[in-house]
């Protein structure tokens, strides 16, 4: 089967991109492998650090504009016409869902989103991906080609830096006829950094069992107190209580802490999702039915600010010595 | 402007039990008990709409403002409650089959109620809805539209000559952006995350005001012939394993329940950090 990884270069994500690609390529792809990367960039000084990027040997080069999702759509879907690709992976987040999408649509394919997994039998290819907010996983057979495929956001490949030769095998220039660009006046801002919710090993999170505003910025001095990072479930940040940046999740960050602690949240696959890779994690909660408690290492039955306070209280005077 | 927000109303998944989610898997999902929702990302796009519209009355313009949903009655309330907020038109189409996991096919239907029945412009959606949660909605919409589709929009203002200027909180950052109408919206995390609730006289004003209800057939969609086209056919569901030892720590007092949570299972880990 022929198929590719595609990488937009052209995006600031192109490192993540690679990396869950990898990981995915390593872990999450079984029958045939795919063989080569197709990497979409722009500047040509990005050029080399893009192709020691990408997560298979054999790499291929297309020239584009900046942030034109509608070109490189246009470039796959005539290669899934003119060299019968039969495959193609995208990284998670947004811009691979509306690639793989779009693709699929216009070359007639099938599409599969946020795959947790993916078999490549000879003719037949089949998918795993949450369904139901996260409450089961689905399984689904991709019967047109091109198969067009964007992975799950909790694929990842740090800490494994690739090492590969790679093989450039093309470098093509598709930056003529781009015709009108979609969106005009493009000013991107730096997101509020959410790196200290993906990368901290103690992690606070407060969920809407905590009650009020208050209590949320109370459930945040605890964690400041502890040197824990803090993060919210999606309920506490819609009720304003703390920023969206804040948010841990299918809709906020996906965290793999060492420890976890969180506080007054009842445990819906959404937010499990989000802490589902952390080492340790502890639940406080007053409802012992509430599926947290049943998903967590240890468990207090109890008001989540008191406890956490209390706990804040010990370990800063633990801290600090007798 | 004319501005139309299509929107889906679930079952609360949240309200199933974890033991309804494990025979969910062998014997298919039973929602019928639990209650319905707006779709969270529909939400924002409704009042988002909303604020659009006054946003253009400001500016001396107009909108014209319309509400779609393929489902059957139970989004009738919801149609009900906008047309009191000044949504002028609400129509559902019957989707006459199951279409949870048939996207294509309700992409099909919102594209046809656009170009037959609304002619809107602006068509805002959410970036995603249960129980598929494929996140392809929008862009399937504005690919039979060949309409572009600015994702994870989370604030819109209306600028002169049919523009929107939009912000969108994308994989790399805050992107703000110019787009020329006809375009569709796919509203991701929005601060703007409640729609208003009207007032018993705008509920009573609006009181007997027909929706319109649709079939495929009105809109030139076959749905049984789409239906036999898709593909990416849902096979099996399969429940997913999260639970832990829960072991749970006891103590007379907040405080005791603390410091045995930090002395027999803390202390160490933390040091480690």
């Amino acid at each position: 089967m022929r198929s590719a990884a595609i990488l937009d270069g052209t995006l600031g994500t192109a490192a993540r991109q690679a990396q869950a690609l990898a990981g995915f390529l390593r872990e999450g792809l079984s029958g045939d492998p795919v063989a080569e990367t197709l990497i979409f960039y722009h500047d040509e000084r990005d050029r080399v650090r893009l192709v020691g990027l990408a997560p298979t040997r054999a790499v291929r080069l297309v020239r584009t504009a900046t942030r034109r999702p509608d070109r490189i759509v246009e470039t796959l879907a005539a290669l899934a016409t003119n060299e019968q690709t039969e495959l193609f992976l995208f990284a998670g987040g947004a811009a691979g869902t509306e690639m793989a999408t779009r693709v699929a649509c216009r070359a007639g394919g099938a599409v599969l989103t946020d795959a947790l997994s993916i078999e490549v039998r000879p003719s037949l290819l089949v998918g795993r991906k949450n369904v139901y907010s996260n409450h089961l996983v689905g399984r689904f057979e991709l019967s047109a080609r091109p198969a067009c495929v964007s992975i799950d956001a909790g694929w990842s490949d740090e800490g494994r830096p690739a090492s590969l030769e790679h093989r450039v095998l093309s470098d093509t220039d598709a930056t003529d006829g781009a015709g009108l660009a979609p969106f005009e006046d493009l000013e991107l801002a730096a997101a509020p950094p959410t790196g200290d919710l993906a990368e901290g090993r103690f992690l606070v999170v407060a969920g809407y069992g905590a009650g009020s505003r208050e209590h949320a910025d109370r459930v945040a001095a605890a964690a400041r107190r502890m040197g824990a990072v803090f993060g919210v479930t999606r309920p506490v940040a819609m009720n304003a209580w703390a920023p969206m940046d804040r948010l841990v999740g299918v809709s906020g960050v996906r965290t793999a802490p060492d420890l976890c602690i969180v506080v007054g949240a009842s445990g819906a696959p959404a937010f499990s999702w989000g802490i589902e890779k952390a080492g340790f994690i502890v639940a406080i909660n007053p409802d012992e039915q509430a599926p947290i408690v049943r998903n967590a290492d240890v468990a207090v039955l109890d008001d989540g600010v008191t406890i956490i306070e209390e706990l804040a209280r010990i370990v800063s005077a633990d801290r600090e010595g007798p | 402007m004319r501005i139309l927000v299509s929107f889906k109303v679930t079952p609360d998944f949240e309200a199933l039990r974890e033991a309804d989610w494990a025979a969910a898997a062998a014997d298919g999902v039973r929602t019928r008990y639990a209650r319905r929702i707006l779709n969270c990302f529909d939400e924002s796009a409704l009042e988002l709409a909303l604020r659009l519209s006054e946003a253009l009355a400001d500016q001396g313009g107009a909108a014209d403002l319309s509400a779609l949903s393929v489902g059957g009655r139970e989004t009738e309330p919801y149609l009900k409650t906008l047309q009191a907020l000044g949504y002028g038109r609400a129509a559902r189409v019957e989707p006459e089959a199951a279409l949870d996991f048939a996207p294509a096919v309700t992409a099909a239907l919102i594209a046809g109620y656009v170009q037959q029945v609304d002619h809107s412009g602006l068509l805002l959606l959410g970036c995603r809805s249960g129980p598929g949660d494929s996140g392809t909605m929008p862009f399937r919409v504005a690919e039979n539209l060949g309409w572009p589709c600015p994702t994870q929009v989370v604030e819109m203002a209306p600028l002169a000559d049919e523009r929107v200027r939009v912000a969108c909180m994308v994989d790399d950052g805050l992107l703000r952006a110019t787009v020329r109408l006809p375009c569709v919206l796919a509203v991701g995390n929005a601060v703007v995350s409640r729609l208003r609730v009207p007032t018993l006289t705008d509920r009573l004003a609006q009181r007997g005001k027909p929706i319109a209800v649709l079939s495929a057939a009105d809109l030139g969609v076959d749905i049984a012939e789409e239906l036999s086209r898709e593909t990416c056919a849902l096979t099996g569901l399969e429940a997913i394993e999260r639970a832990r030892p829960g072991v749970i720590v006891h103590g007379e007092t907040p405080r005791a329940k603390a410091q045995a949570l930090f002395a027999e299972h803390l202390k160490t880990r933390m040091e480690k950090l």
